[in-house]
């Protein structure tokens, strides 16, 4: 029995499975419990937080930008899952989620803004506000849309998570492949279950909330380069690509295929900015 | 008797102006704090902060003295600062969220006002070190002392080397431990000038 606890807690503790196994594993697991009371949206947040747990460095002293972001994608979720449930989704939704975490994402970065000269700060806070705006609107407009939804989170988190690598912060890459894994566990009970399965503000709001706060820390806390971000922030765009003629089980397949394209593209600028190459 | 007391007070002065407290300017250029941490069990991996600043006054009469130091940790050099094949370098790394985080707290300070001495030197400075917003009570050994004139442009310095020991995940810099050692050894080599 100890050697198996053992076993277990070294996986726990090694980088790949906290971002990658074990999200896609919570998120799956998630998705199965709570599909039969609508909820199979929470898995996104559930693959994230487990990833967060494992890797154990949050706290809530101090509430650095990072810790921030954990509890504002958990909030996302939260208010994700009751404005399924309580408001039926109006044109209005999008741009209204939209502002609410924008301003969020001021209070995420308001410790690094207060550090930048009077003209960077505004810059660089309206960048980060719509960065925050443009995903949630994008994302969100994909709720009704399960496959679409589950491949944009897949790809907006992998493509965070990379890019974060690859621009020297290991906390976030890892937190952003937790994500995209996480979804990956929601897009494998969307490929059991059928079109039944559905994505809701529950998921799209936690994905475009997290993935656009965690590619911002990159930029902010890291060396990922604005243009990266902006590659990233076409992702919904390209899952919402036609899928004509395609039968269900690969509709998801297709659509993360469609957003793996801008998510590489940002990959790709983050590792060519490293090797000296400036747009 | 007036006569009498201005020349004793005369004599006084100097023996005053010798007990009143000093106050010293750190020289940046050679005050450098270092640190050690534990690199996966097997070696202790040095670094250093290329810039810090303060000030410390001394007051050997009195047994007193503070320290003032702020130190620019977006300015760490562990001797890895070309990437070369890689993304990124280690310095580049540690300047990142995942440790010194310094876009969101460029600068570590370390206030002291409690010193006790061993004879006529400082032994020990006990303050608070902030570091990533958080702050906790150190203590820095003072394990060389020395006060003597520059020699070449004469003016009188204070310096000497100090030493400490602390946890980094007491100031929220939990990443990668225990692959990356928690204590984290800190020596500072250390001049001033005095004002």
């Amino acid at each position: 029995m100890d050697a198996a606890l053992e076993v277990v807690l070294r996986l726990l503790g090694n980088p790949v499975v906290q971002s990658s196994v074990l999200p896609l594993l919570a998120g799956l697991a998630c998705a199965a419990l709570l599909y039969p009371l609508r909820l199979e949206g929470l898995a996104a947040l559930a693959g994230f937080l487990a990833a967060v747990a494992a890797i154990g460095n949050f706290g809530l002293e101090p509430l650095t930008a990072t810790r921030k972001i954990v509890l504002t994608g958990a909030a996302a979720a939260v208010i994700g899952a009751l404005s399924d449930f309580a408001f039926k989704s109006s044109r209005f939704s999008g741009p209204m989620l939209g502002a609410i975490f924008g301003a969020a994402a001021l209070w995420v970065f308001a410790t690094v803004l207060r550090q930048k000269a009077p003209l960077d700060m505004v810059m660089i806070g309206g960048g980060v506000v719509l960065l925050t705006v443009w995903l949630v609107m994008a994302t969100v407009s994909l709720q009704l849309d399960a496959a679409r939804a589950g491949a944009a989170g897949l790809m907006l988190g992998l493509g965070a998570g990379v890019s974060a690598v690859l621009g020297a912060s290991a906390l976030i890459g890892q937190y952003g492949m937790a994500l995209g894994a996480a979804c990956g566990g929601f897009l494998l009970l969307l490929l059991a279950l059928g079109p039944r399965v559905g994505a809701g503000h529950a998921l799209t709001l936690t994905v475009a909330v997290l993935s656009a706060l965690l590619a911002a820390a990159s930029v902010l806390l890291a060396q990922v380069p604005w243009v990266a971000v902006v590659a990233l922030a076409l992702v919904p765009l390209a899952a919402r690509l036609p899928l004509p003629g395609t039968p269900l089980w690969m509709q998801p397949v297709l659509a993360a295929v469609y957003s793996a394209v801008p998510a590489a593209g940002a990959c790709v600028l983050v590792w060519l900015q490293s090797r000296g190459w400036t747009l | 008797m007036q006569r009498f007391t201005l020349g004793a007070l005369a004599l006084a002065l100097p023996l005053a102006a010798a007990a009143a407290p000093e106050s010293y300017t750190l020289d940046p250029y050679h005050t450098y704090p270092h640190f050690g941490v534990d690199h996966f069990g097997v070696s202790l991996m040095w670094g250093r902060f290329d810039k810090s600043s303060g000030k410390f006054t001394i007051d050997r009469a009195a047994k007193k003295g503070t320290l003032d130091l702020t130190v620019e940790t977006a300015s760490l050099n562990t001797g890895d600062n070309d990437k070369g094949a890689r993304p990124r370098s280690r310095d580049e790394h540690l300047r990142s969220a995942d440790f010194f985080n310094v876009a969101e707290f460029p600068r570590m300070t370390f206030k002291a006002s409690d010193v006790t001495f061993n004879g006529e030197n400082p032994a020990e400075v006990t303050g608070e070190l902030t570091l990533l917003g958080v702050t906790k009570p150190l203590t820095l050994k003072i394990e060389r002392w020395t006060c003597r004139e520059h020699p070449f442009n004469k003016k009188p310095m204070c310096g000497g080397n100090a030493s400490a020991s602390l946890k980094r995940t007491d100031f929220g810099m939990k990443y990668a431990v225990p692959a990356v050692g928690d204590e984290i050894r800190l020596y500072v080599e250390f001049e001033g000038y005095k004002d």
